[in-house]
């Protein structure tokens, strides 16, 4: 249950941006969970859920969450294997099956909407 | 600004951030891989579920290099100091760290024990650094602590079929043990599968079977930590 320390984190990085604009209160706040994060969606909501109400800040704010598709690397010809939710058998240009995660490991507050 | 006529009436402002959720961590861990290398060591994370043998791991390589190398250890608990009084048994710097509920360590935490580890240290200076992290195979592999070499560990037991389940610790490594292989005659476990798998997640990564309990490829580990410190 990492989401909750990441959660955390988060809101302490809200309470810094407030503070920074000006704003008293956060409306809407745009975090991208990659595939391969480690972090389950549903707990990380849920610990939002929980910990946002606390501070008058963030109380109204509203998560959205954005999953990219995760791509795949051919480690021998390099080429990228489209956005898939399983790992391909093999590469579809050349064949090998050398095939590695691209990304999709990271947690990334992307927007706030705050007044 | 207003949308419909600039007035100056206050409304939404948007701002993209576009910054790592564990930025914090990321930067204190820099800071700690900075303060390890000032020791002169090579730092070390160790990753498993519970009851994989990292702690019967540690103690045997203790009793092996410590005469070759200055070891020191940070043992990560949710409670109790037993993994520390297990290594200080052996007679190296230890710090237990718990964190009271928590399922990983995290930089923060790793700072703490690492300046309480350097008030243990006579002459400031460490070759090896093991940093055992709290038994859990998910939430560890999240957090950056400041080490130079991740050690992921699944012993027989527990199924070859974990770095599939759990891919983010097999990713993020560049060691594999599978640990417990004199069990193997008792339990359905192939580390040639177990290897192909973690192999398609990070095919950088490095294999190695050993067994603590009878030293059988132990020293392959050894060689391993050894070629850090060099």
């Amino acid at each position: 249950m990492h989401e909750l320390s990441l959660v955390q984190g988060l809101l302490r990085q809200l309470a810094d941006l407030a503070g920074k604009h000006g704003a008293t209160s956060v409306s809407r706040v745009k975090v991208e969970i990659g595939p391969l994060s480690g972090i389950v969606v549903d707990s990380f909501c849920f610990g939002f859920e929980v910990l946002a109400v606390e501070d008058e800040l963030t109380q109204r704010a509203i998560l959205e969450i954005v999953v990219p598709p995760l791509q795949y690397q051919c480690c021998h010809c390099g080429s990228s294997c489209p956005a898939t939710t399983t790992m391909p058998d093999s590469c579809p240009r050349c064949g090998t099956t050398l095939l590695v995660p691209a990304g999709g490991d990271g947690i990334v507050l992307l927007q706030v909407e705050m007044e | 600004m207003c949308d419909d006529c600039g007035c100056a009436a206050p409304g939404p402002k948007v701002v993209e951030v576009n910054q790592s959720l564990l930025a914090a961590n990321d930067a204190l861990a820099a800071k700690n891989r900075t303060h390890i290398e000032a020791l002169g060591a090579v730092a070390i994370n160790m990753i498993s579920s519970p009851g994989s043998g990292k702690t019967t791991l540690l103690e045997k390589t203790i009793e092996r290099l410590k005469g070759e190398l200055r070891i020191g250890v940070i043992e990560g608990d949710i409670e109790t100091e037993r993994d520390a009084d297990r290594i200080r048994a052996k007679g190296v710097p230890v710090v237990q760290l718990t964190t009271g509920g928590a399922c990983h360590l995290d930089a923060a935490l790793t700072h703490r024990g690492l300046h309480a580890l350097e008030d243990q240290l006579v002459d400031k200076k460490l070759d090896l650094l093991f940093i055992e992290n709290v038994g859990n195979l998910v939430c560890p592999a999240t957090f950056d602590l400041g080490e130079h070499q991740r050690v992921v560990l699944v012993s027989v037991p527990e199924g070859p079929d974990k770095p599939a389940k759990y891919p983010k610790a097999f990713v993020s490594s560049q060691l594999f043990i599978i640990s417990k292989t004199d069990l193997l005659p008792y339990f359905d476990f192939s580390p040639a599968a177990a290897a192909k798998e973690a192999l398609q997640l990070n095919p950088r990564l490095a294999v190695m079977e050993l067994s603590a309990a009878t030293g059988e490829g132990l020293d392959g580990w050894l060689d391993y930590l050894r070629s850090l410190c060099r």
